[in-house]
């Protein structure tokens, strides 16, 4: 039994973990969600595909409120302009879907500069109201500048070609999509132990007090926007292709609600708990439907006629059970589990 | 010069819709400190009961409203017994999310009771057009100004005199004094969430009885939050007067620029606002110390 943890050096401390197994696992869990797409029919697959692509989005959410404390309602902006840069570059102008993701990378990292700046002076309530407002003005302009974004009838976005190697495939696409989350993985993880990250969590839990420390709160804050939408930003690129079709109602403002209710039953501020949100909201329309109709056939018809609506209860429902019986998520269930597992037959 | 007239007639008409919502929510914020984001679909539950009462009992104006508000009453004391008060003393992060799952709840489920198709609210009257002059305007319209006078005044009378307005301003500035001091934070909280559910009611069957009712109506919430930023998040008084100017500068604005600006005219007002005065034109300025 593992009794304690004794740490040496400001290397170990910082250190992604400390546990073998951890990376074991890691390595497996890898192993699998590389070779799953080969066995998993289309169906199953795009579920993988989908998890992926939303934990990008999530991750770059958990930085900018899981980290740093600045919660934001406009993460469909990012997505939304992340997607229309990909698809205005390659699909209009004929660009390679390198500069594509760029642009997917740098235009919502500006826009975030142009959001952020006037909010750096809001603080909770009044931010997340800003940043609201902030995504239904991205779609207005969108819809308007039709010369470039083709107004209300979007853009067709075909699934790219990279270094030669087609995407075209489901199988393709997936290891793609597996590529960039596993990026967003290690960037997150990277930033969250270094200096800034560090930075990020001290303006969450005190800004003033972190502004006596010497952190420019300024820089800081926008820096945890331009971070945060350059991730949701490459996430809307491939939510784009995914769907194979950007449009204004593809990314609709539920969006920004799934993603803080996946960081809510994840865990607020954590990496892990991010990712175990995608897998939970991503999956939980899906179960419950599957559970639904093996209880009564003729539920699943509310499935068919209702699916839209029925997907938001449940996000609804998820997040007011969670904020009340478990504010700490699902990593906050998972660490009293190892406690328990740990203690067993002691309370601790 | 009748352009400008018409356009600006019916942005205060609109405008005193949103001012009505948004007095809900400020009335909520001055008393629990929290942001209603459901306050848009318990609007559009009412103003569907009042469908429902008008379809199905009685079309009288009376009984309806009576209905209506009785419903109001009952959903803003259910949703604050139910799901707020639980949360007290939780981070206003998670009970403002709390309400966001809620608006998400609320929002769905009209299609479930409901449908998905736009009806209109006939009650007889309100939905005649009265010409005055060169301008039309129907019934409701001008009711819906009045009534937002009549509530603005109501409203300011219960703050200053009323036992119970000033214990809710004594819970506002600081709920702790005012637990010692013997007032029942819970009670206020639980008239303040039935007020503002009142008031977004009747603010719902106006415009159901103006224009139609449909599942898309809790976007007035949406439109209403400019109207209680520019007015103060923490002034009653102030949004009321906020929604009659976010109506005209939206209803103006769509008339001279175009429809797509009509929309976002509102959000856009919310940024410049935020960025000049972070706490509204009637707001109290937030004093923080070290």
């Amino acid at each position: 039994m593992r009794s304690g943890t004794y740490k040496e050096t400001y290397a170990q401390l910082v250190a992604l973990t400390d546990s073998r197994l951890v990376w074991f696992w890691s390595a497996v869990l890898l192993a699998v969600l590389f070779v799953a797409p080969y066995y998993l029919n289309a169906y199953a697959l795009s579920f993988l595909t989908l998890i992926l692509i939303t934990a990008m989005g999530a991750l770059g959410l958990n930085i900018l409120t899981g980290f740093t404390g600045l919660i934001s309602l406009g993460q469909v902006g990012f997505l939304v302009t992340g997607a229309y840069a990909y698809a205005i570059a390659v699909s209009k102008f004929g660009w390679s879907p390198f500069a594509g993701f760029l642009l997917a990378a740098l235009v919502p990292a500006v826009a975030s500069l142009i959001v952020g700046a006037p909010s750096l002076r809001l603080k909770g309530l009044y931010l997340a109201i800003t940043t609201m407002a902030f995504s239904f003005i991205i779609n207005s302009v969108i819809l308007e500048a039709r010369s470039l974004t083709n107004g209300a009838r979007g853009i067709r976005v075909r699934h790219p070609d990279l270094l030669g190697v087609g995407t075209a495939g489901d199988v393709a696409f997936s290891h793609l999509c597996l590529v960039f989350a596993l990026a967003a993985l290690f960037a997150t993880l990277n930033l969250r132990r270094s200096r800034v990250g560090r930075a990020f969590v001290a303006i969450r839990d005190n800004d003033i007090a972190a502004r006596a420390m010497g952190i420019n709160l300024q820089s800081y804050k926008l820096l945890a926007f331009a971070t945060s939408a350059t991730m949701t930003g490459l996430a809307g690129a491939l939510y784009g292709i995914y769907l194979s079709f950007v449009s204004v109602e593809g990314f609709p403002f539920l969006l920004s609600i799934e993603a803080l209710a996946i960081l809510i039953v994840g865990g607020l501020g954590s990496t892990l708990g991010a990712i175990l949100g995608t897998v939970f909201i991503v999956l939980l329309p899906e179960a419950t439907r599957l559970v639904f109709s093996a209880v009564s056939g003729g539920a699943g018809g509310l499935f068919t006629t209702g699916g839209q609506e029925l997907k938001s209860i449940l996000y609804g429902l998820v997040i007011i059970l969670f904020l009340r019986f478990q504010p700490r998520g699902l990593v906050g269930a998972w660490h009293d589990l190892k406690r328990a597992w740990v203690n067993w037959p002691l309370r601790y | 010069m009748d352009y400008f007239l018409q356009l600006a007639v019916s942005g205060i008409a609109i405008g005193a819709v949103y001012g009505l919502l948004a007095m809900g929510f400020a009335a909520i914020y001055k008393s629990t400190g929290l942001v209603n984001f459901a306050q848009g679909e318990i609007t559009m539950i009412v103003a569907y009961i009042a469908w429902t009462i008008a379809t199905t009992v009685s079309g009288n104006v009376v009984v309806v409203s009576a209905g209506a508000i009785a419903a109001a009453v009952v959903l803003g004391l259910a949703i604050e017994r139910i799901v707020m008060r639980p949360m007290l003393g939780e981070p206003v992060f998670s009970t403002v999310m709390v309400t966001i799952g809620l608006a998400v709840i609320l929002r769905s489920s009209i299609t479930f009771i409901w449908d998905a198709y736009p009806h209109a609210l006939d009650l007889g009257t309100g939905r005649g057009i009265i010409r005055i002059g060169g301008l039309g305007v129907r019934g409701a319209q001008i009711a819906v100004v009045g009534t937002l006078l009549l509530l603005l005044a109501g409203f300011w009378l219960f703050f200053r005199y009323s036992k119970f307005g000033v214990a809710m301003r004594a819970v506002a500035a600081d709920d702790r004094t005012a637990l010692l001091m013997g007032i029942s934070a819970s009670r206020i909280h639980a008239i303040a969430w039935a007020a503002s559910s009142v008031v977004a009611g009747i603010a719902g069957i106006f415009f159901a009885i103006s224009y139609d009712l449909s599942p898309d109506m809790y976007q007035l919430g949406l439109k209403a939050f400019p109207a209680t930023i520019l007015g103060g998040l923490d002034s009653v008084l102030g949004s009321g007067f906020g929604g009659i100017l976010i109506g005209l500068t939206e209803n103006l604005a769509g008339g001279y620029l175009g429809s797509g600006v009509k929309d976002v005219a509102g959000f856009v007002m919310i940024v410049v606002v935020l960025m000049i005065r972070p706490f509204g034109l009637f707001g109290e300025r937030d004093i923080e110390r070290v």
